[in-house]
């Protein structure tokens, strides 16, 4: 295992391991970057993991407290936990599903193309798609995504067959498997799924793509990485010229450390990121490293989401087989006269009762929630995933009182439902519904969102300084050598599940890096 | 560890529980085993124990009768009155998560737990619903 000193300033630091963090090490480790990867959870393996729900939930969710306000459902029904994330090696590209659509060319100048709502705080993204189109293309080789560059479709499961039938006879086209990070057949190195079932609980088999079995392996393999578990970051250090020179952390045995760095990258996933910066203040950065435009923690996204359940008088066996692989993807075209600006995805999604019955209907219990769970067996699911406006109010701070176990400040999450969102969801809802009616549900359920799985936002980019944390490359404006490196940069939330492009900004970042940085200078 | 709960108290809390989570085609077991949760997690945070204590002997005055006398439909009733209280809130959230992590209640709804060491469902089922057509598993838009 190679370690470097704390005191070589030549490594690049990296906060994190998961999507954005993982992918970011391995690609500067193949350039010859000493990379040290700072993760705060523990390094767990599939060996390690549960098939089932609250264990698996309770062994690797960050469940650190955190704050939530607003008037989104979650304050009051989950208000000590606003998301879920993992904390431990790999991130939370260990417990998500592998859904992976790519940006429209549309959503990523979401403001020229929607215009002034009121209330949002669009902006377009420093990007086109053309300009991320190779980086999409390599980032789906990486994970070997279904349906793309010749990997095979995953077979239809039993939710699927049902999603699928209600698409066709409702009139939709654009429905399959995928595009889903899983193999189908066996792919670099890794197996072919056993359609287990467990994939929100980390997968045993190594099938699907995370950071944890495709990403840190390669890195290690070239002797350039040094990726240090349970290792929390507390701050960035930098010096009198605005430079980042490091950071501090806590290590497993509880000692604050020091690691020196030539550059350093955040990935901590939305809401730890703009906490560590936020954090990170200092004389001269008052209001947080990297926060002279006041942005950082703004604009906080969480897509637009909800849950369909369709109940039927025949079996289902939902929970079988993988979660996630279906997709509807005809509500995600551009077309402003339903009602509302963005589209939305339909993903079949599937829980166990342990879960099923906790986030069916938050609070609900009596007859109205067992009468539901009762139709387990007969249910099947789908998940609402589309685009929420930005608004400046959406907003992840400093919690005032709330600390964590190291005396820290907790994240605050506060976030109100835009006009947009409300509408859009109506109509998802609706659709859903329809799709379920379709082949026959005798009951349909609606769901509200759960805690937010996808946090983006709050680091956006912006060409204009004024107007976001970082470049189009995900350099912060203010500091030259610190990058943000997960999905606060996203300028906007547009319809499609992020860790795609998440990992595609990755691959574009370390290559940004990589031509401006030598191996072993700055 | 152990509560101030009397064997009482414990079978009110069983009761209580049956009315909160009416399922017909659920055994005994089940809630008495979430009643244990709910009393191992009260002898761990006195403040759970206290609402538990004193919540279960109020439910006793809320009629006539003792709760555990009252029929299923009046029990309901009483429940709801009580919705919002701390000591039925506090209550309820250990139990929802206990009662639908029994394994004797997934057995009960169809469900079959950990499927890994069993070789998952490739070989067993995980496409088995023939109560519709085989749906095309390829979109036929161009990809993006
Ligand atoms: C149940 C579930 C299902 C999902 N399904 C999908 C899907 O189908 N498709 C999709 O695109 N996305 C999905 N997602 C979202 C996906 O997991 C995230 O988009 C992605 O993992 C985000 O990558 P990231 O690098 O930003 O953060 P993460 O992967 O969360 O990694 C961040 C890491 O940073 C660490 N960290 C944070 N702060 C610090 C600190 N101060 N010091 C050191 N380490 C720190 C954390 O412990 C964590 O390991 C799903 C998420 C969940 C929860």
């Amino acid at each position: 295992m190679t370690r470097f000193d704390h005191d070589d300033s030549d490594v690049v630091v990296v906060v994190g391991s998961g999507a954005g963090g993982g992918t970011l090490a391995n690609e500067l480790c193949r350039r010859g970057f000493k990379t040290v990867v700072l993760e705060a959870g523990p390094h767990l393996t599939g060996a390690d993991y549960h098939n089932d729900e609250w264990k698996a939930f309770d062994q690797m969710a960050w469940t650190d407290p955190r704050t939530a306000t607003g008037s989104w459902g979650i304050a009051r029904d989950f208000p000590t936990l606003p998301a879920w994330i993992v904390k431990a090696v790999g991130g939370t590209s260990t417990h998500w599903a592998g859904a992976c659509p790519r940006f429209k060319a549309h959503e990523l100048t979401a403001r020229s193309t929607y215009g002034d709502l009121d209330g949002a705080n669009l902006l377009d993204w420093p990007i086109t798609l053309s300009e991320l189109e190779p980086y999409y293309d390599r980032a789906e080789i990486k994970m070997g995504v279904s349906h793309r560059h010749g990997r095979p479709p995953l077979p239809a499961n039993n939710n699927y067959k049902v999603f699928a039938n209600g698409a066709e006879k409702v009139g939709y086209r654009d429905y399959a498997t995928g595009p889903y990070a899983t193999n189908a057949e066996p792919y670099d190195g890794r197996p072919a799924t056993v359609q287990d079932g467990f994939n929100f609980q980390g997968d045993k088999h190594g099938s699907k793509w995370s950071t944890l079995v495709a990403e840190l392996p390669k890195a290690e393999a070239t002797g350039l990485l040094d990726l240090r578990p349970e290792s929390h970051v507390v701050q960035i250090l930098h010096d009198s010229t605005g430079r980042a020179t490091g950071v501090l952390y806590v290590d497993r045995d509880g000692s604050l450390r020091r690691q020196r760095a030539a550059v350093v990258c955040v990935a901590g996933n939305s809401i730890e990121s703009a906490r560590l910066l936020l954090l990170s203040a200092s004389a001269g950065f008052p209001d947080g490293l990297a926060n002279s435009s006041g942005q950082v923690g703004r604009n906080y996204m969480r897509h637009t989401t909800a849950t369909v359940w369709g109940q039927f008088d025949k079996p289902v066996r939902m929970y079988r087989g993988e979660t996630m692989a279906g997709v509807i993807a005809d509500e995600s075209r551009l077309d402003t006269d339903r009602g509302f600006v963005g589209g939305y995805y339909m993903e079949t999604i599937a829980l166990g009762p342990a879960f099923f019955a906790k986030f069916v209907a938050p609070g609900s219990w009596g007859p109205s929630l067992t009468e539901i769970v009762d139709g387990y067996l007969n249910t099947a699911g789908m998940w609402i995933v589309g685009e929420d406006m930005p608004q400046e109010t959406n907003r992840v701070t400093l919690s005032g009182g709330t600390v964590d176990a190291h005396g820290l400040p907790v994240a605050n999450v506060h976030f109100d439902d835009h006009a947009n969102d409300v509408a859009m969801r109506s109509h998802a809802q609706r659709q859903g519904a329809a799709v379920y009616n379709a082949v026959g549900a005798t009951r349909v359920v609606e769901t509200p969102p759960y805690p937010s799985t996808h946090n983006l936002g709050t680091c956006r980019m912006s060409r204009r300084p004024g107007d976001g944390v970082v470049d189009r490359f995900g350099r912060a404006h203010d500091v030259p050598n610190l990058f943000v490196s997960d999905g606060s940069v996203f300028t906007t939330g547009a319809a499609a599940n992020p860790t795609l492009t998440i990992v595609a900004l990755a691959i574009r970042q370390a290559e940004y890096i990589a031509t401006e940085y030598r191996t072993g200078s700055s | 560890m152990r509560t101030l709960m009397s064997d009482g108290q414990r079978r009110t809390l069983v009761d209580l529980l049956r009315a909160a989570f009416p399922h017909r085609t659920f055994p005994l077991g089940p809630y008495e085993r979430t009643a244990g949760a709910v009393a191992d997690a009260a002898a761990a945070d006195p403040r759970l124990h206290a609402l538990l204590l004193q919540g279960l002997s109020d439910l006793d005055e809320q009629r006539d009768v003792a709760f555990s006398q009252l029929d299923g439909e009046t029990a309901g009733v009483v429940l709801r009155e009580l919705t919002g209280t701390p000591f039925l809130t506090a209550v309820l959230d250990v139990a929802i998560v206990a009662l639908y992590d029994d394994h004797e209640v997934w057995d009960v709804l169809g469900y079959e737990g950990a499927s890994y060491d069993k070789g998952g469902y490739v070989d067993r089922g995980f496409d088995d619903l023939d109560w519709l057509p085989d749906p095309r598993i390829e979109s036929q838009e161009a990809p993006a």
